[in-house]
Parts: C-alpha cells; structure tokens; sequence
C-alpha cells in the first residue's frame, strides 16, 4: 500500500500500532516523537496488565489485550507474566461494594474472587493481615516490561523500514489536498493518514486543526526501591488510600501512590508522596522499612471525564485517527488497541464492537461510557 | 586487546562494554534507550560510575562530540533512603 502513514508519538500505543499496520501491508511509516521513544508515560507507567474493571468497554477490550500479550510477547521477547493483581480491602464497606464488581467481573468472564486476609498474606509474605478485612484476587492480571515493549518493538520496527524519528516535535496539523500537512521542529511532514498517539501532548496538536477532546493531564507520582530476589508476584493495590506496590521482573518494587493534585500544571516532586507511599506500605509490609529508595519519579495520566481513552477516526477529518486519554491505563490495551487501530486505517471496523463505543465523537453526543458504581 | 566482555562498564547492574558496543550497533543510539536496555543508571548510583563511560563510548561510535550527548536526569533521594525514613513522623502542613 502506497499511502504514506504518519504516527505522531513513539509510546507503546503508536509503536504498537505501526507493527500491525506493516503486518497489514502499509509500508510507507513514520513515527515521530519530540522527545525519545517511551519518553512519555510508556517508560514511566507501573506495567500492570489486569482485565478486572468496572465498564463493559474496559473488560472486554482488557481481555482481548490479555489474550494478545502473550503472542506479543513471545514475538518480541517482551517479559510478561500472568502474576495476578491483589485488591487489600480494609473498610466493611469496601467489601460490599467489591462483592458486587466481582460479580460484574465474573459474568464477563474475568476471574476475580474474593480472598480471606489469611490467604492474601499467603501471596504476599509479610503482609500485615491485621489491618486487611478481605481481599480481591484476579489470577488473570499481571504485568510486562515497559522497557521490553518499547525498546524490542522499536527495533523490530527499525530492521524492517519503518521510520522512527525523535527530537521532532508536531506542532501544527492541517489539510494538504487529500490528506494532511503537519509542522514539526524540523519541516514540513506530509501524509495521508496522521495518527495522534501524543498522550498527554494530544489534545493541544489536535486543536490545531480543529478538534477539540476533554483531555486533561493529571500529575502522578511513583518510586522505585533497590532490587531483591522475588518476594511476591501480584501487583497490590491498597484500596482505602489508592496505593499500589508491584515487584518489578528486575526486582525493584515500584510504588505508586495518590496525593492531591490539580489537572494541568507541570508535576513537581513533593515529599507528600514520598511521605505517604512510605507511611501507607510500612503499615501494611513492615519489612519494606529497611528497603532502600533509588529514584522518584512524575509523569501524567491522560484524563478524560470518562476514564476511558478516545481512539478511533475523527470525525469530518477523513484520514485523521486519535489515540489517547488512557486514563492511566494504555500500557496494558496497547496490544488491543494498537490491532483496532490497524483495522480502522486499513477501511474496516476493529473486531470488537466495544471499541466503537470509544470514538472521539461520543463526547460532543453525550455518550459517555458507563461503569457498574463510580470507581475512585 | 582487552576483551570487552570482560571490561564492567556498571558495577551496580553488571554491564560490560561489550554489552553497551552490542546495543549501539542494534540501533540504540540513545543513550536513554541505552538506560532502558541495559538498565545502566538504574542502580544504587544512578549512572554516577557509568553514564559518562556511555557517553563516551556513545560518541565514539556514533563521531560525535561527548559534550552533545545528553545525560539522563538524575532523580531524587540522589543517594538510597531507606522507606522508614519518610514514614516518620507526620508534621503539620
Ligand atoms: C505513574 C504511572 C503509572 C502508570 N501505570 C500504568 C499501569 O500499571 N498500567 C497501564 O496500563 N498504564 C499505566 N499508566 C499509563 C500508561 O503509562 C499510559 O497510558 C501509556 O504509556 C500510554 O502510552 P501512549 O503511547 O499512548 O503515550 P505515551 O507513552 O505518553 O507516548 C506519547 C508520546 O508522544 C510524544 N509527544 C507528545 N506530544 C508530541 C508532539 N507534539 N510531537 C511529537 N511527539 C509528541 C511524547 O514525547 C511521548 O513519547 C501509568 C502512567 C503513569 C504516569
């Protein structure tokens, strides 16, 4: 195929999606990124893989990801594995309210079940089970290196033509006879199909032609501490405080943990995280008090208002496809959305019907999606 | 001729030279992508031993300038705290 493919935003979405477009037969790819690759939230992001959620849209297009890593995986020699995802619940009322979403999850197929304190601290040695009333466990979750996914897919995409350039920036994007010119940092680009997988830099490149998304960029913060041997495989998430710790396949625990922030405004370090990622996992994992801190770091989630990304083409723009406004959840979609992506630009409609309900117009119609209860 | 396998380049994650050769001439001409592949500047001395060797070695191979590449970001507490620390006690404010 002739047509000439820009991807703007060398992440796991646009790296991805290149790879099925030249399964596809395009091979006229450039992907551009002002930055380096992974540069975005790709490098920084927790690598949790879980199709355990609240919305219809959300589990079924998880569960079609978790059916795909494993093939990606093995075709790009990206870690990944099946370690499961761990809820602590430490309210009576949390109990009730997860009681329900894992009937939700389980009519869908997903996994999930409810687990004593006592068999939670049997998958997570050391666990303070004292302060937990009960636990959640999806077997199916797990996790996969962001580095592997971003570096091998890079190179993969490199031995075989495809273009990737960093240190180019898009700044503009308009109409050039039937498809699209883009300003950049250094030229003029020219194309007849633009993919806007900029996370968190979407919604201003998308303005520049017209489009406007609810895309708003949210601090958030994480850590990592020294490695160790395998302590425990599942990615833990404290409900009551919306922290999370996973053990990396290096060995590094990487927590995330939320503190107040305001949409918009350049992340700073504050010790406020630090403060709380220590207080929340030193209650509940005492022995993590002798560990050691190497780095802390920001990045965004690309917000929408509901929570689940924009991604299809836009509307009045034929050519022009978004991807963005993961919400903090594109790492673990990438593989799904990346062969959705590829059916859209090559004239067909993605095999899932759920990724429809995703498409960028649905805000303007007052669409949004709906999840089972409001989830923090 | 030394052997490059058996030239460390970082001591914390056990990298030779011939790890960081090797990944340059499979495309990773950057030094970022370097960090992510080979996790130098990863460890307990977040890249003081070994990112400007890289750098160096980088350049070498790439002809240009050491001063033009540019080095990754060194992120706080700089030096290893132990979790316990910033889990004491909660002032006001
Ligand atoms: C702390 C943290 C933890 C997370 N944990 C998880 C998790 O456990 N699981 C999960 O699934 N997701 C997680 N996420 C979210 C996940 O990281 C993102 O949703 C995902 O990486 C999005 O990938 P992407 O390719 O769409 O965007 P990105 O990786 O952000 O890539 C976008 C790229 O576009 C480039 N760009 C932006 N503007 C321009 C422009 N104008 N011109 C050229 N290039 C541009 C950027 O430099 C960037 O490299 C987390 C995020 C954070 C911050």
């Amino acid at each position: 195929m002739a047509r000439r493919i820009l991807i703007i935003g060398a992440g796991v979405t646009g790296l991805f999606t290149a790879k099925q477009l030249l399964e596809k037969g395009f091979s006229d790819i450039l992907v551009v990124d002002k930055n380096y690759p992974g540069s975005g939230g790709s490098f920084r992001c927790a690598t949790g893989i879980r199709a355990s959620f609240t919305s219809r849209e959300h589990v079924k297009i998880m569960l079609r990801a978790i059916e795909l890593w494993p093939k990606v995986s093995a075709e790009l020699g990206i870690k990944y594995s099946r370690d499961g995802y761990l809820w602590l619940l430490t309210r009576e009322s949390d109990v009730e309210y997860f009681s329900e979403v894992v009937k939700f999850q389980n009519s869908l197929g997903v996994p999930t079940r409810v687990l004593t304190p006592e068999e939670a601290g049997a998958l997570v040695p050391g666990l303070n089970v004292s302060l937990v009333k009960a636990a959640v466990y999806d077997p199916l979750a797990g996790k996969a290196s962001c580095f592997d996914s971003v570096v091998n897919t890079l190179r993969h995409l490199l031995s075989r033509g495809v273009r990737v350039e960093w240190g180019v920036e898009a700044r503009r994007i308009r109409r050039s006879g039937s498809g699209f010119a883009v300003e950049t940092s250094r030229g003029e680009l020219e194309a007849e199909i633009v993919l806007v997988a900029a996370g968190w830099g979407s919604r201003r490149l998308l303005e520049t032609i017209g489009v406007e998304l609810p895309i708003r960029n949210l601090p958030k913060h994480a850590l990592v501490t020294e490695a160790f041997k395998p302590v425990f495989k599942p990615l833990v998430i404290d409900w009551a405080t919306s922290s999370y710790i996973v053990q990396l396949f290096n060995g590094n625990f990487y927590i995330g943990a939320d503190i107040p922030e305001e949409y918009d405004v350049k992340p700073a370090h504050k010790l406020e995280f630090l403060r709380k990622a220590a207080g929340v996992w030193t209650r509940l994992l005492p022995w993590l008090g002798e560990v050691n801190v190497l780095r802390y770091w920001t990045g965004y989630y690309d917000m929408t208002p509901d929570h689940h990304p924009v991604l299809g083409p836009v509307e009045g723009f034929e050519g022009l496809y978004v991807a963005a406004g993961f919400s903090g959840h594109g790492f673990m979609m990438a593989p799904a959305v990346a062969e959705a992506l590829a059916e859209y630009i090559s004239g067909g409609k993605p095999g899932l019907p759920e990724f429809e309900r995703l498409r960028p117009e649905r805000f303007a119609r007052g669409e949004l999606i709906k999840e089972i209860a409001v989830f923090g | 001729m030394i052997d490059p396998r058996k030239v460390i380049v970082c001591r914390c994650e056990d990298v030779t030279l011939y790890d960081v050769e090797k990944a340059i001439d499979e495309g990773l001409t950057d030094i970022e992508l370097l960090k992510r592949k080979l996790r130098i500047g990863m460890g307990p001395c977040q890249g003081a031993g070994c990112l400007l060797v890289v750098a160096s070695i980088l350049a070498r191979k790439k002809g240009v300038r050491v001063t033009d590449i540019k080095i990754p970001v060194s992120r706080p507490p700089i030096a290893p705290v132990q979790l316990k620390f910033f889990a004491g006690s909660r002032r006001s404010g």
